[in-house]
C-alpha cells in the first residue's frame, strides 16, 4: 500500500491524524474530505483529532483546523515529540491508557471494514476492528485488540489474538459460533437464541463472560 | 438492451439448471429473445430439462474452439421459437473453457439476443469463474437448508471479489409446512444473513420432478405453485412489482378433498 499523505489512526485516547508535510495544502484538504466523506457519520460530531505533524506551516494547521470544523469535529495540536519547534504549548496528557499498558502507548491502526463479512472471508489486524455489518456464519476476525461489530454476529471471532485480555468483542446482536479472548475459548450454546440487544463478551475472573449494554 | 444473468448457488442439487429451463421458458413465453447456456461441461443436462437432448448437433465446446459457428451450434426450443440453447459438452471437461473464451461468446450474443442465460456447475473452482465472467447479473439459487445458505453466502463473497455486484436471491424448493412449524429456516433468517434482493420464493412442488422427466419446465403449468412462482419471478426480472405470494398449505381437508377428488 502507497504512503497516505493523510492518515487517521484510532488509538485508546482518541484519533490522530497524521499528515505528510510534504504534501500541499489542497492535496491534504481533498484527502481529509475523501476520507471523512467515505464514511459519514461515523465521526461522531465533536469528535477532536490530535494533529500530529514535523514542521506543519501555520497556515496549513488552520485550514486543516477549518476542514474538520465544517464536518463539526474539532482539532487538537499534538504536544508530542515531533514539534520540536514549539516546546510544551499544552501540559503533556497523561493518559489513562499509558499506565494499564506499561508505558506503552503506540497508538494501533483501526480497520474498518464497511461490508458484511461473509462465510470464508477473514479479517485479520494487528489493532482493533470494527464491521460495519454483519459476520456470517464461516467467517473469521481475528484481532490483536478489540472487536466492534455493527451488525450480527454469526462467525468466529478472536479479540487480543495476541495476548490482550483486555479485549472485547462487542456486537448488535452477539451469537457467534466462537469467541475466543487472548487464549481463553467460548463456543456458542448448542441451541442459539435470538437477542435483540447489544452485547459485550470480554474476560472477568478467568472466564469469558457476555453481558448486554447500552448503546 | 440486452443482459446476461448467470444462475449459480455452490451448492449442487438445489436446483440451478431447473431455475434456468423455466426462466428461459417463461423470459420466451413473454416473447422475450433468449439464448441458454450450459457451461457445466461434463455433466451437462439442461438440455435433458428442455428435452432437447436428442437435437444437439453440436456443442459450447465446439464453437469455443472455433469448429462452428454459434448459429449452427444453438438448438431451437420445440415450442417457443425464440429460446435456443447452447448446450456443453459431455464428454470434454471444465478446463476446455475459459473466462475470455465466454466472456467474448456472451457479447456476440448478447447483440442479438434480450436475455443469455448462463447455467453455473457447482463449486467455486475454475467451472464457476468461468461462467460467471461475462454476466451483468447473477441470480444465486439456495434452499432453505444450513448448508445451502452457508454455500450462497461464500458464493456471494466470490461474486463480490469478481466484481459482481448485481446479485439476486432465489430461495427454491421451501416447504411451507416445515417452515411453519419450524422444522426449516424460514425465509426471514435467509434474508437476514444473505442480505441480498430475493426475487423468488418457490415451493417444493412434485410437478417440478414429473415435467422435469417430460423435458417440459414446469413455468407454463397454472396448476403448479412452483410453476406460478417462476411466472412471479419472470415478472420481477422484467421490472414488474409482484408480491411473493402465500403458500397453499396442505392442510386435513385438502388432504380430504384430493382423497375424493372435488
Amino acid at each position: 500500500m502507497s504512503r497516505d499523505l493523510v492518515t487517521i489512526k484510532g488509538g485508546k485516547d482518541g484519533f490522530r491524524l497524521l499528515v505528510d508535510s510534504s504534501a500541499s495544502m489542497e492535496e491534504i484538504e481533498a484527502e481529509i474530505k475523501k476520507k471523512l466523506d467515505a464514511n459519514p457519520g461515523f465521526f461522531p460530531e465533536g469528535t477532536k483529532f490530535e494533529l500530529e505533524v514535523a514542521d506543519l506551516d501555520r497556515s496549513v494547521k488552520k485550514g486543516i483546523g477549518q476542514i474538520l470544523s465544517q464536518h463539526g469535529l474539532g482539532v487538537e495540536l499534538s504536544a508530542r515529540k515531533e514539534a520540536p519547534a514549539k516546546p510544551k504549548e499544552q501540559p503533556q496528557p497523561v493518559s489513562q491508557a499509558a499506565i494499564q499498558h506499561d508505558g506503552n502507548v503506540e497508538a494501533q491502526e483501526m480497520t474498518v471494514v464497511d461490508h458484511t463479512i461473509r462465510g470464508g472471508e477473514e479479517v485479520t489486524s494487528q489493532g482493533s476492528v470494527l464491521i460495519m455489518g454483519n459476520v456470517n456464519p464461516g467467517a473469521q476476525i481475528i484481532a490483536g485488540g478489540s472487536i466492534d461489530i455493527r451488525g450480527t454476529c454469526r462467525g468466529m471471532v478472536h479479540a487480543g489474538a495476541w495476548g490482550d485480555t483486555s479485549a472485547v468483542v462487542i456486537a448488535d446482536r452477539l451469537m457467534p459460533t466462537q469467541i475466543r479472548i487472548a487464549n481463553m475459548i467460548a463456543r456458542s450454546p448448542d441451541i442459539m437464541e435470538k437477542n435483540n440487544f447489544a452485547e459485550r463478551a470480554s474476560i472477568k475472573d478467568g472466564q469469558i463472560i457476555i453481558e448486554p449494554i447500552e448503546r | 438492451m440486452s443482459e446476461v444473468i448467470v444462475v449459480t448457488s455452490g451448492k449442487g442439487g438445489v436446483g440451478k439448471s431447473t431455475t434456468t429451463a423455466n426462466l428461459g421458458v417463461g423470459l420466451a413465453m413473454r416473447g422475450k429473445k433468449v439464448v441458454l447456456i450450459d457451461t457445466d461441461t461434463g455433466l451437462r443436462n439442461l438440455d435433458l430439462l428442455l428435452g432437447l437432448e436428442n437435437r444437439i448437433m453440436y456443442d459450447l465446446v465446439d464453437v469455443i474452439d472455433g469448429r462452428v459457428e454459434i448459429k449452427k451450434a444453438l438448438v431451437r426450443h420445440k415450442k417457443y421459437e425464440n429460446l435456443q440453447l447452447l448446450p456443453t459438452s459431455q464428454v470434454k471437461d471444465k478446463s476446455a473453457v475459459n473466462p475470455a473464451d465466454l466472456m467474448a461468446l456472451c457479447d456476440e450474443l448478447r447483440k442479438e439476443y434480450d436475455y443469455v442465460i448462463i447455467d453455473c456447475p457447482a463449486g467455486i473452482e475454475q467451472g464457476f469463474q468461468t461462467a460467471i465472467a461475462g454476466a451483468d447479473t447473477a441470480i444465486v439459487v439456495t434452499m432453505p437448508e444450513v448448508s445451502a445458505v452457508r454455500d450462497a453466502d461464500k458464493i456471494i463473497g466470490e461474486l463480490g471479489r469478481s466484481e459482481k455486484d448485481n446479485i439476486k436471491l432465489i430461495i427454491n424448493r421451501i416447504r411451507p409446512a416445515m417452515v411453519d412449524s419450524g422444522e426449516m429456516m424460514d425465509m426471514d433468517d435467509i434474508n437476514d444473513i444473505l442480505a441480498i434482493k430475493c426475487i423468488g420464493q418457490v415451493p417444493d412442488d412434485i410437478k417440478v420432478v414429473t415435467s422435469a422427466n417430460r423435458g417440459e419446465p414446469v413455468v407454463g403449468d397454472s396448476d403448479s405453485q412452483a410453476g406460478k412462482a417462476y411466472e412471479n419471478i419472470v415478472g420481477r426480472l422484467l421490472g414488474e412489482d409482484i408480491p411473493f405470494m402465500e403458500f397453499e398449505k396442505e392442510g386435513f381437508f385438502k388432504r380430504l378433498k384430493k382423497a375424493f377428488k372435488f
